[in-house]
């Protein structure tokens, strides 16, 4: 019953979309740049790594279908927790060799097995500042704090962290370390409020922000939530520091699809002050799109990052108006001009629309510039949109443009796509990517090297550093740090997030590609607003900074 | 002085023998690659790159010597616009970087394009050697500043012209010394993650010490014990500064720096998006093949030798020089011989990062035995067979000034992580015929530059200082025999 509904409303949506393809009739006009740059060759290879596993359920399970990553057990290998469904989520502990084909052991949690069900997303967090990751579980009914232990044992930690877990439709999840907390604030984005009168339209559930409330001893509470509203069905948010202040806000966007009078969001979040949205007369714009999944870049190395944003139909590419005045969050879009706009099916020949969910730049080919991953997939059996909805991997050209590669690179599978990790599993220094696909099996990408246009053979990339931050004390792993590294006359960014993509995150190192420099100046903004004294680092190595530090460390893998 | 050894050349002849090869080599670089034979007049030298494949495998006497040929004619050539040299738009940065807007003028002693031809400048006492004062250059780093037009050292460091005879061994010396290195720290790891404790071991390789390396348990590792050698162990053996790893770097990097010409294994559209980065109207302006050539060339060019003088006194003179030279400490960092291992060079090399080719992205890599080289055949072996390279070196890097002796640290900018007071040992292999001396070469005499060494050379230079005249003028002749052969 309520997937015919929902269909129904596909086909209003399909009408709002008509100006959605009216830009893509332009787009048919966009010569995209020649692909000369390295054609990462992505090898699937899930079912022989040892990951079988599909993301099921009906109506409350056509959004959602998240992943983490993080490394639960100290070799700085990433370890993958899936979302299921309603088919049990599942941890998998990364075996794989330096180098080698991807292996993953599927282990148990010793959590109630029915809290593994009903889950839609998850995210790493070292909540209580252990030096262990915990998992923050969203699911269709009460959310959980899965407490991390050694050797990737997780217990749960609900009761612990005081964290009830609400009875909502849980589609989205940010974490930030306020100043002046020890403790993480959690922020939890709600979808359809299905017991609401006149569901499932204009009744999307309020959001709600947990910020931490220190008890008796070690462990933060979190049972005095705030509520983030109105709601606007959110399926991705993100802590972002937007206007270079140092105090992130929180970015949420949001699908028009069920609520009534909504827009995208971003909601100030003072240290100690009730949240609220910022309002047209600071410069809010309104954007109604069908919001599913925020990756943040700064492209341009300018400090104001830039946040693609998926959809139903076009993705958004929104940078910062260069006319916008300081501490107003004017925002315009430059998809088209950088032809990121991704709105259909780059091969085969069904031009319907896309349906884009998890969405993250990262540098696949390392030549120093940032790509940009989409899954993809149709919400179930929408006819009015593409049924064959190839993940995209538009490769960043020379000229700041984005350039379609996923055919190419052998991610264009017959799949739904919706949360993505993208980690380098193997450490060999090249990225490598997990799909959770709806009502199929996981596709896990190994990363075999770039093609170019002289060599059919998959060769050795560009150069690249993988970087890990620690910092003693609260919020070890740095969570809100910027990671500016500079090679000559090129700066490449990176912000040290828990949020955003579609219902998946990841935490661990952070990979730069630095195409054909050697060496690289690494200076780390740390959450305090701290600068590091540079570090000097050569290319190709995985570089562990503590804070304060006089010098980085490398860490060799094994 | 010169005329007394045997094989010495005077300074006409080897002028003659430049004009010679010059004309030689455009005869052979139009024959070789496909112009047209009966106009041997034709200024271009570099061939479009599709039609010389990069040479790949093992390589027969026959095939490496024509590749050598072809790198000795490359070498001796003068570049033509037609060839893509000048750099208008690009500065000569190692990372592809462009110019703001094109120099006023093209060539600029500074910031260069400041060479016609690789020969303009290494020429003494031949082709591949070093250069005179006069062939100084003004090294930056093509980021900031890239356009000065001034010799203020705040925008660059001077150096004179290093000789490359005998280069191929001392690469084949680096890459046996990093894989040495890279193998120790392997061990540490593996003996901490298998003993779960902190494990250090020194870092010695050849005899040379590179101070030590501490690995955790969990396979982090502590750098702060490395001494002269940068953190990713690699012993890069090339220029004053020892910051280039290959020949193959060596030559890319001064191919844009010095002549505007532009090797498109770094700066062709795979890296920079476009075939005519510097936008002088050429494209793919070096191919790999040519690349490869050249560093064929620079690879098989004989090391220098020991010189044997007429002279019974210069030969007397000499040897007690050399047990004085060992006896004041020069030894324990121009170290006479380094012990190599073989003597099968391959290009492109195991160490090169992205930017310069590397294994695997061309079929397989050419690989030529240095053993059918004549020269080869006079290299000492020791009683475990391996080939002694007599560079008196160590292929490390040292603090080579101090306060009181602050001559041969003189520059103002660090270059690429290293310090502006630290160098590499300079291999003296090749000093007696490359006067001057001296980073800067601005020191005329053996004896100055000796004066000149402070910081951890401090201690040999003051026990030279009190040394008799007779025992100084020794280590002098012992030097003058460190030659190169015509």
């Amino acid at each position: 019953m309520r997937i015919s509904w929902f269909f129904g409303i596909m086909t209003i949506t399909v009408m709002l979309l008509q100006a959605v393809m009216l830009g893509a009739a332009h787009a048919q006009e966009f010569e995209a740049p020649p692909l000369v740059m390295d054609i990462p060759v992505m090898h699937e290879e899930a079912i022989a790594a040892g990951i079988d596993h599909s993301y099921t359920g009906p109506w409350e399970y056509f959004v959602g279908g998240g992943a983490a990553g993080l490394d639960c057990n100290g070799d700085r290998r990433t370890d993958l927790f899936i979302a299921g469904g309603t088919s049990p989520a599942a941890l998998y502990v990364n075996r794989s060799q330096t180098g080698g084909e991807l292996r993953f052991e599927q282990v148990a949690m010793d959590v109630e097995p029915r809290l593994l069900t009903g889950v839609t997303g998850a995210y790493a967090l070292d909540i209580d500042n252990d030096g262990h990751k915990d998992l923050v579980i969203l699911r269709v009914d009460r959310n959980l704090l899965l407490k991390g232990g050694p050797d990737c044992s997780f217990a749960n930690g609900s009761r612990e962290f005081s964290f009830e877990g609400g009875r909502e439709w849980t589609t989205a999840f940010a974490a930030t370390f306020e100043k002046g907390e020890d403790f993480p604030s959690l922020a939890f984005g709600n979808y359809v409020d299905r017991t609401a009168p006149g569901t499932p339209w204009g009744t999307c559930h309020d959001n709600a922000l947990f910020r931490p409330i220190r008890g008796g001893n070690a462990a933060p509470a979190y049972d005095a939530p705030t509520p983030l509203s109105p709601g606007y069905c959110t399926l991705s948010m993100l802590f972002t520091d937007w206007g270079r202040t140092g105090r992130p806000d929180l970015r949420m966007t949001n699908d028009r699809q069920y609520y009534r009078g909504g827009q995208e969001q971003l909601w100030r979040i003072e240290p100690g002050s009730p949240p609220r949205p910022y309002r047209p007369s600071e410069g809010w714009r309104t954007v109604k799109i069908w919001g599913m999944g925020i990756a943040e870049a700064d492209l341009d190395a300018d400090g104001f990052p830039e946040y693609a944003l998926t959809s139903m139909g076009d993705t958004k590419l929104q940078t910062l108006d260069e006319d916008a005045e300081e501490g107003r969050p004017v925002y315009r879009d430059i998809a088209f001009e950088r032809g990121a706009t991704a709105h259909r099916p780059y091969t085969g020949e069904n031009t319907r629309p896309s349906t884009g969910w998890h969405a993250e730049f990262a540098d696949f080919n390392n030549d120093g510039r940032l790509d940009l991953f989409i899954a993809k997939g149709n919400v179930e059996q929408m006819p009015e949109f593409a049924a064959f909805d190839p993940d995209n991997l538009l490769l960043g050209a020379h000229d700041g443009r984005f350039v379609e590669a996923g055919d190419l690179a052998g991610v264009a599978l017959p799949t739904k796509g919706r949360g993505a990790v993208i980690d380098d599993f193997n450490h060999d220094g090249m990225l490598d990517l997990l799909v959770v696909n709806r009502g199929g099996r996981a596709s896990l990408f190994r990363n075999l090297g770039g093609r170019t246009p002289d060599n059919p053979a998959p060769v050795a990339m560009g150069n690249w550093l993988q970087i890990e931050l620690s910092q003693i004390g609260s919020n070890r792993d740095a969570v809100g740090a910027r990671i500016s590294v500079k090679s000559g006359n090129e700066t490449r960014v990176r912000t040290i997030q828990v949020g955003g993509g579609h219902a998946s995150g990841r935490l661990g190192f952070v990979h730069v590609g630095l195409g054909v420099a050697e060496r690289a100046q690494i200076r780390v903004q740390w959450p305090d607003g701290e600068w590091s004294a540079p570090y000097r680092v050569f290319a190709n190595q995985f570089v562990h900074i503590d804070r304060g530090a006089a010098s980085a460390q490398y860490w060799l893998p094994e | 002085m010169q005329t007394e050894f045997r094989f010495a050349a005077s300074i006409r002849t080897v002028t003659l023998a430049l004009v010679l090869q010059a004309i030689g080599s455009v005869m052979a670089i139009n024959g070789a690659f496909g112009q047209e034979a009966d106009r041997p007049w034709e200024e271009p030298v570099l061939a479009p790159s599709q039609e010389s494949p990069v040479p790949s495998g093992g390589l027969d006497a026959g095939r490496l010597e024509r590749l050598v040929k072809r790198g000795e004619t490359l070498f001796a050539a003068r570049f033509t616009r037609s060839d893509g040299a000048g750099r208008p738009m690009a500065t000569q940065a190692i990372i592809p970087t462009k110019r703001r807007r094109p120099p006023k003028d093209e060539f600029q002693r500074m910031a260069g394009m400041d060479a016609n031809g690789c020969i303009s400048c290494h020429n003494v006492p031949a082709a591949g050697g070093a250069g005179d004062f006069t062939a100084n250059v003004f090294v930056s780093e093509g980021f900031g500043n890239a356009e000065f037009d001034s010799i203020d050292p705040q925008f660059s460091n001077e150096r004179n012209t290093n000789h490359l005879f005998g280069a191929g061994l001392i690469e084949l010396l680096a890459r046996e010394m990093t894989a040495d290195l890279q193998a120790i720290r392997s061990d540490a790891a593996a003996a901490a993650r298998k003993q779960h404790q902190t494990i250090t071991l020194p870092l010695e390789t050849k005899g040379v010490s590179f101070g030590s390396i501490t690995v955790k348990a969990d396979g982090m590792v502590d750098l702060s014990g490395l001494d002269g050698v940068d953190t990713d162990l690699v012993v890069r053996p090339f220029s004053q500064k020892g910051v280039i790893t290959s020949l193959r770097q060596f030559t890319i990097n001064a191919l844009n720096s010095h002549h505007g010409i532009q090797a498109s294994e770094r700066f062709g559209e795979r890296w920079t998006g476009q075939a005519d980065f510097d936008e002088d109207g050429m494209v793919d302006e070096a191919g790999p093949a040519d690349i490869s050539a050249l560093v064929a060339w620079q690879a098989t060019l004989q090391p220098p030798i020991i010189a044997e003088p007429e002279s019974t006194a210069w030969r007397e003179a000499a040897a007690a020089g050399n047990a004085h030279f060992s006896d004041i400490g020069c030894a324990r960092c121009h170290i006479p011989t380094l012990p190599l291992n073989s003597l099968t060079f391959s290009d492109p090399g195991p160490l090169d990062a992205a930017g310069t080719l590397r294994a695997g992205e061309n079929a397989t890599p050419a690989a030529y035995d240095f053993s059918g080289q004549e020269w080869a055949k006079t290299l000492q072996r020791n009683e475990a067979g391996a080939i002694l390279v007599p560079l008196f070196g160590d292929l490390k890097r040292h603090r080579i000034s101090d306060q009181k002796h602050s001559r041969l640290g003189n520059e103002l900018l660090a270059q690429r992580f290293v310090e502006r007071d630290v160098f590499m040992t300079a291999e003296l292999w090749g000093i007696g015929s490359t006067a001057p001396y001296g980073h800067r070469g601005d020191l005329t005499s053996l004896d100055e530059v000796i004066r000149a060494h402070g910081g951890d050379a401090s201690p040999s230079a003051r026990a030279y200082e009190q040394l008799p005249d007779d025992a100084r003028s020794a280590i002098i002749a012992f030097l003058k025999t460190l030659v190169i052969a015509p």
